[in-house]
């Protein structure tokens, strides 16, 4: 008898606080995939960092009605579309109310028709490759450009500004980067721009000596590097600039990182770029960094749009009083607002605009340069 | 012409690093026929150590003043340190799988090859790291022929670097310990030589030379990655399996051939599929000759 009486109070102990911590604090989970180890965890770390600054923000503002605490559960893809899915697949399975996310385009598309089956709203804050937001996806949003756009802006910029007449263009055969690639090789095409080559490197090589050489062999006036991401444009820059080409360098979103200027160093000086305009002197994006730098150093090229993805989410969520995805579509619609990065207002396929413009290192620092809309400097 | 040249200096240069890793899998399998697959790692955390020592060293204005032996003690201190690891290595993961079978070691290597992997990720972040100066960027222009002094400086020490490892192999007392072990560990015993010294010791020089290569790959590349052990690593392993595995002069001219091949390839053909080339070659040799280049057996050179 005395045994019972002691292992029930040990039962009733132990599953005692957990019970009650059941009943008494409810938590919102939300969601986010990126790549968080790999050659791409640099810019999927940010993405997580990103997403928890603006949980850190909406709770100082008094949180969500409700909800006692707000979970970000962070999932790795590696930039892989198998764990991707499978990253897709825990995230339903904790019962997240929506995820931001993913990185690579190659990443975003299966794992966005996984989630779409249990109609959780996916807000990607770096995947610009167009089919994205093309597939007819109810609960797809997208927070940054488009490449279709960025490749505009990148031939108006070779075409009007620096005056080309040839180029050579080289991308690592993802998703992302070969689809900008033949974007902007069309673009060069329908302006008259000389394409001397289109070559591939592979995902994560670190010596490009051998297509570089061809690339001095060929002189062009434009040397286009498409690459998913920044230390690759940094070992690029580098052994470019070293084995003697003069020619200016254009790259992409991918490769604004504070991390490009910092690994390539006088390499990197005079690079363009072609990314969104982020305009810094906003109160959105004072607020944003203010607690973003102190936690986590200086922001990625991602950190901010997923910022504003999951402030968008979680915004959503606070003004409809639900985690129904019908409702939180209905009030994304709504929306119309400066954020962090960008003006946001989503257009019915889930877009919310491009604004990218050319951006130069200058004094190892990145510099708006070039405005497309008006053609001319800043 | 001024292609070709340009071609085989790079790939010499790449070469050059290959063979240097290469060196460490195949004294180790010539000792103990075990492929070492976490020395791809060891390699990543001599580039490490560098970035280290040049850090801190830059912060303190010695860098800018004496370059040359910064650069020099870094590349000796991290050798020593990365010799020191390997040994741990082996006491963890090899040294009590030396008579269970040959797989279990093979297991236990790729298991320390994602812990090590793993550990360089959780200490030193995710971020690459970059190298504090762009040291040597500079270079001579031979018409379109580019030879930075960064390059000329890999030749030599790659080459300082082979020839003290051949004297030490070949004409050392050593070095005769070495070729006797892996000949045979019971016989060398036998005369007085502590075949577990020895083999602590051939971990310890294969480090060595591989955190030579991690320096140099980061200075080379300006920075380095938690993940940059790994590729690298797999195509030393097949320079090594090229050269005929447990062959010291086989793993050089292994390493060069794949370097070549690489950089050949990429300009000549198509640079997508770089990586392709490497690992036709490895194929061809493996189905034509399987002991490699240099055949396996040849006692006098095995080590």
């Amino acid at each position: 008898m005395k045994r019972k009486i002691l292992t029930l109070t040990v039962i009733a102990l132990v599953l005692g606080p957990l019970m009650m911590g059941a009943a008494v604090a409810k938590t919102l989970k939300i969601g986010t995939m990126s790549p968080l180890t790999g050659p791409y965890a640099a810019d999927g770390n940010d993405i997580a960092n990103g997403t928890r600054t603006a949980v850190a923000v909406i709770e100082a503002e008094g949180g969500i009605p409700g909800y006692d605490k707000i979970e970000v559960v962070s999932q790795d893809t590696a930039c892989d579309p198998r764990q991707a899915v499978a990253a897709a697949n825990k995230l339903i399975n904790e019962e997240v109310v929506g995820v931001v996310g993913a990185y690579c385009s190659s990443s975003t598309i299966p794992a966005s028709e996984t989630l779409a089956e249990e109609d959780i709203p996916m807000l990607t804050p770096a995947s610009t490759n167009e089919k994205v937001t093309e597939r007819g996806l109810k609960y797809m949003f997208r927070v940054c450009g488009r490449d279709d756009d960025q490749s505009k802006i990148a031939g108006a910029f070779i075409k009007d500004y620096l005056k080309a007449k040839t180029i050579y263009i080289v991308d690592d055969k993802t998703t992302y980067s070969q689809g900008l690639a033949e974007n902007v090789k069309k673009q060069c095409d329908a302006l008259g721009v000389k394409v001397l080559s289109h070559d591939h490197v592979n995902q994560g090589d670190k010596d490009f000596s051998a297509v570089l050489t061809k690339v001095k062999q060929a002189n062009p006036d434009v040397f286009y590097i498409s690459l998913q991401n920044s230390a690759s444009g940094s070992l690029m820059a580098i052994q470019a600039r070293r084995m003697g080409l003069t020619c200016p360098f254009l790259a992409q979103d991918a490769v604004y990182h504070p991390q490009f200027i910092e690994i390539a160093k006088e390499a990197a000086e005079g690079s363009f770029l072609t990314f969104g305009s982020s305009d810094k002197n906003t109160a959105a994006y004072k607020k944003y960094i203010a607690k973003y730098e102190p936690k986590y150093g200086k922001p990625g090229a991602y950190s901010g749009y997923s910022y504003d993805a999951a402030y968008v989410l979680l915004s959503a969520i606070k003004s409809a009083g639900s985690t129904d995805p019908a409702k939180i579509k209905a009030e994304i619609m709504k929306m119309d607002f400066q954020g962090a990065t960008k003006m946001i207002k989503f257009m019915p396929n889930g877009d919310s605009g491009s604004d990218y413009v050319i951006w130069k290192v200058d004094n190892g620092e990145f510099k708006s340069y070039w405005n497309p809309t008006t053609g001319k400097l800043f | 012409m001024e292609f070709f040249i340009q071609q085989l200096i790079n790939g010499l240069t790449l070469g050059g690093i290959y063979a240097l890793i290469a060196l460490g899998y195949t004294m180790v399998y010539g000792i103990i026929q075990l492929i070492n697959f976490a020395h791809g790692e060891i390699f990543a955390a001599g580039g490490y150590m560098g970035v280290i020592l040049l850090s801190f060293l830059a912060a303190r204005g010695h860098l800018e003043t004496h370059p040359w032996l910064c650069m020099g003690g870094a590349m000796l201190l991290a050798m020593i340190y990365c010799a020191f690891l390997a040994m741990a290595v082996e006491k963890v993961a090899y040294k009590r799988l030396r008579h269970s079978s040959r797989l279990s070691a093979l297991v236990s290597a790729l298991g320390m090859s994602i812990f090590l992997s793993n550990g360089l990720m959780l200490t030193q972040g995710v971020y690459d790291k970059a190298y504090p100066s762009s040291f040597a960027q500079d270079g001579f222009n031979f018409g379109m022929v580019t030879v930075s002094y960064l390059q000329i400086v890999i030749f030599l020490v790659t080459a300082v670097l082979l020839v003290v490892l051949n004297i030490l192999v070949f004409k050392t007392r050593i070095g005769k310990a070495m070729r006797a072990t892996a000949q045979d560990k019971v016989m060398s015993s036998l005369v007085g030589i502590n075949s577990g010294k020895v083999i602590s010791l051939t971990f310890a020089i294969g480090a060595g030379l591989a955190a030579a290569a991690g320096i140099i790959m980061g200075l080379y590349y300006g920075s380095v990655n938690y993940t940059m052990g790994f590729v690298p690593g797999i195509k030393a392993f097949a320079a090594a399996v090229l050269g005929g595995i447990g062959n010291i002069t086989g793993a050089m001219i292994g390493g060069f051939i794949i370097g070549m091949v690489e950089i050949f390839g990429a300009g000549y053909i198509s640079s997508q599929y770089k990586d392709v080339f490497a690992f036709i070659i490895l194929i061809a040799v493996l189905y034509f000759m399987p002991t490699g280049i240099m055949g396996e057996n040849v006692d006098d050179t095995r080590v």
